[in-house]
């Protein structure tokens, strides 16, 4: 079987930029927000991340041959040329696009706020319990007070500093990208 | 001179021979010990295929084994990470799916990762008694991380083998510049493809000639007439003996429409590239056909059924073209008339057609 020598070696070297800079902005809120330390925050937005990637590509690798053709070509369109094969941006179009980029958002974030739980789980570091079983004087006035619990406070904080994080990089990435069309256009 | 032999066989005696029996020199002996014997045994007439194939397989596993042991004793280390697992891993992978044979590369390529982290893995999993536990706590998070990294490493190797199977069934993609995308990178951009528009278009024509040559004329009219259907039918007998049949899907055979040319007509084919393109451009093919009547003098013998059929077949076709040439109750003169029948003729040029840009490249 012959193969052509063209390589994905553009993809890889977006990939490895993009994944540094997503690391090192969430791994800075982390540190700041979920009190990890340096080296554990960075580690542990690695292995979110990397899961986050790995469950794109595996996604990418699925829907593609399943696609129906006029799908197929939008995506060789995109992939080979950097372009969408479309005469004309409709509603529909920009629509399609927009969800597209709200499911890839929020299908990060659940990977991330799951990864991220079940890696502080394995380290024994995950601090929240299911539920109170006992509460205490003080929990309890601070339930009376506040409305919620103290593991309801601390989870409704894990769960925004995940979404922050993962917001913050999404938008860098963005900005990147956004940044390579403006190059391209005025070079 | 002498010495320095001697002591280079002394040195790689001491690195293949084993010290003690416990080591992994002992199965790289087993490895080439099997490996000789299966080489013997299919050198001898009557030997036994099944014999061969099991010592080999040894061999391959004893090989394994030994590799496998050698980079655990000794370990090569890259910044700090042992990489002797995918060196192992690749022994493994030509061993287990033989590579070289066609087809299996992208498996072997596509496995090698994961089957890297699984003998990596393994340790951690099972000890020396066989038991099966899980990895101690410290060490779960980084075989996590070598885990997701390797799964990474096969996506990419998957991708690639992706857009190799993209570019095999709609090769003509490589008329385009791959330069502008974000995802491959290109190391021979100046090749020539075969765009198969050409050979669906030349196939076309010498259909149509094939159709329509030595037909009579009024047929040949009456085929331009529905040359849509027509058309239709033949592209899709040609898009099957493409060499790349899915690529169909990207060609539209334009309808023509037959221009005047002198007695006959002129019919320019035209097939769109209709799939993805670099930049605002796009490319199609074209061929023109004569297709000429030609009054020639029949061969064929008259037979009652054939030549009734030919005066009903020509006789309206000459009141058309030449009313004034029959002259009424002359049984005599009709019949020579007929003798010369009034065929089409195709020509199509000999030379080869070209791929036609329109647009503006960006």
């Amino acid at each position: 079987m012959e193969y052509e020598p063209i390589f994905p070696l553009r993809a890889i070297a977006f990939q490895v930029l993009f994944l540094m800079v997503a690391i090192s902005i969430e791994a800075g809120i982390f540190r700041q927000r979920l009190r990890l330390g340096f080296k554990t925050s960075v580690q542990y937005t690695t292995v979110i991340n990397l899961a986050a990637v790995v469950a794109g590509w595996i996604a990418f690798l699925v829907i593609e041959p399943l696609a129906s053709p006029e799908i197929k070509v939008q995506i060789i369109s995109y992939l080979l040329f950097d372009r969408l094969l479309i005469t004309s941006w409709t509603a529909e179009i920009g629509g399609a696009i927009l969800g597209i980029g709200l499911v890839v958002f929020f299908a990060t974030y659940f990977i991330k706020l799951k990864g991220l739980e079940w890696i502080l789980r394995l380290a024994d570091a995950w601090k929240i319990p299911k539920k109170m079983e006992k509460l205490n004087r003080e929990q309890r006035y601070m339930q009376a007070r506040e409305g919620r619990t103290e593991s309801q406070q601390a989870l409704a904080e894990f769960t925004d500093s995940v979404i922050q994080a993962n917001a913050a990089s999404f938008t860098a990435i963005l900005l990147l990208l956004l940044l390579r069309q403006a190059a391209r256009s005025w070079a | 001179m002498q010495d320095a032999f001697k002591d280079f066989t002394n040195q790689m005696r001491s690195l293949l021979w084993p010290e003690k029996y416990f080591a992994w020199q002992t199965l790289l002996m087993l490895s080439l010990f099997s490996w000789l014997v299966a080489i013997l045994l299919s050198n001898i007439e009557d030997g036994n295929p099944i014999a061969v194939e099991v010592l080999s397989t040894l061999s391959w596993m004893f090989l394994t084994s030994a590799i496998w042991w050698a980079l655990e004793k000794n370990k090569i280390k890259v910044y700090g990470f042992s990489i002797g697992p995918w060196i192992t891993g690749a022994v493994f992978c030509l061993f287990a799916f033989r590579p070289w044979e066609d087809g299996r590369f992208r498996w072997a390529l596509s496995c090698w990762p994961l089957i890297s982290v699984a003998i990596m893995a393994l340790p951690d999993f099972v000890n020396w008694e066989l038991k099966v536990s899980l990895p101690a706590k410290d060490k779960r998070q980084p075989l996590i991380m070598v885990l997701l990294v390797n799964l990474l490493l096969t996506s990419w190797i998957l991708f690639y083998f992706r857009v190799q199977d993209w570019l095999r069934n709609y090769p003509s993609l490589l008329i385009n510049d791959l330069n502008r995308s974000a995802f491959v990178y290109d190391f021979e951009p100046n090749r020539q493809p075969i765009v198969q528009g050409i050979p669906l278009l030349e196939s076309t024509a010498s259909a149509i000639a094939d159709e329509l040559s030595g037909q009579p004329w009024y047929q040949a009219e009456r085929w331009l007439y529905t040359r849509k259907n027509r058309l239709e039918d033949i592209a899709l007998r040609m898009n099957n003996n493409l060499a790349a049949p899915d690529e169909q899907i990207f060609w539209q055979i334009a309808v023509p429409e037959p221009q005047r040319l002198g007695s006959g007509y002129l019919l320019t084919l035209r097939a769109d590239w209709i799939g993805p393109v670099a930049g605002n451009q796009s490319f199609y093919i074209e061929k023109s056909c004569k297709i000429t009547p030609e009054d020639r003098a029949r061969t064929v013998p008259n037979t009652p059924a054939s030549g009734e059929a030919n005066a009903t077949a020509t006789n309206p076709a000459q009141s058309s073209t030449t009313p004034s040439s029959t002259t009424p109750s002359s049984t005599n003169r009709q019949n020579a008339a007929a003798q010369v029948s009034r065929v089409a003729v195709v020509d199509c040029g000999e030379d080869e057609a070209t791929v036609q840009w329109t647009g503006e490249p960006e």
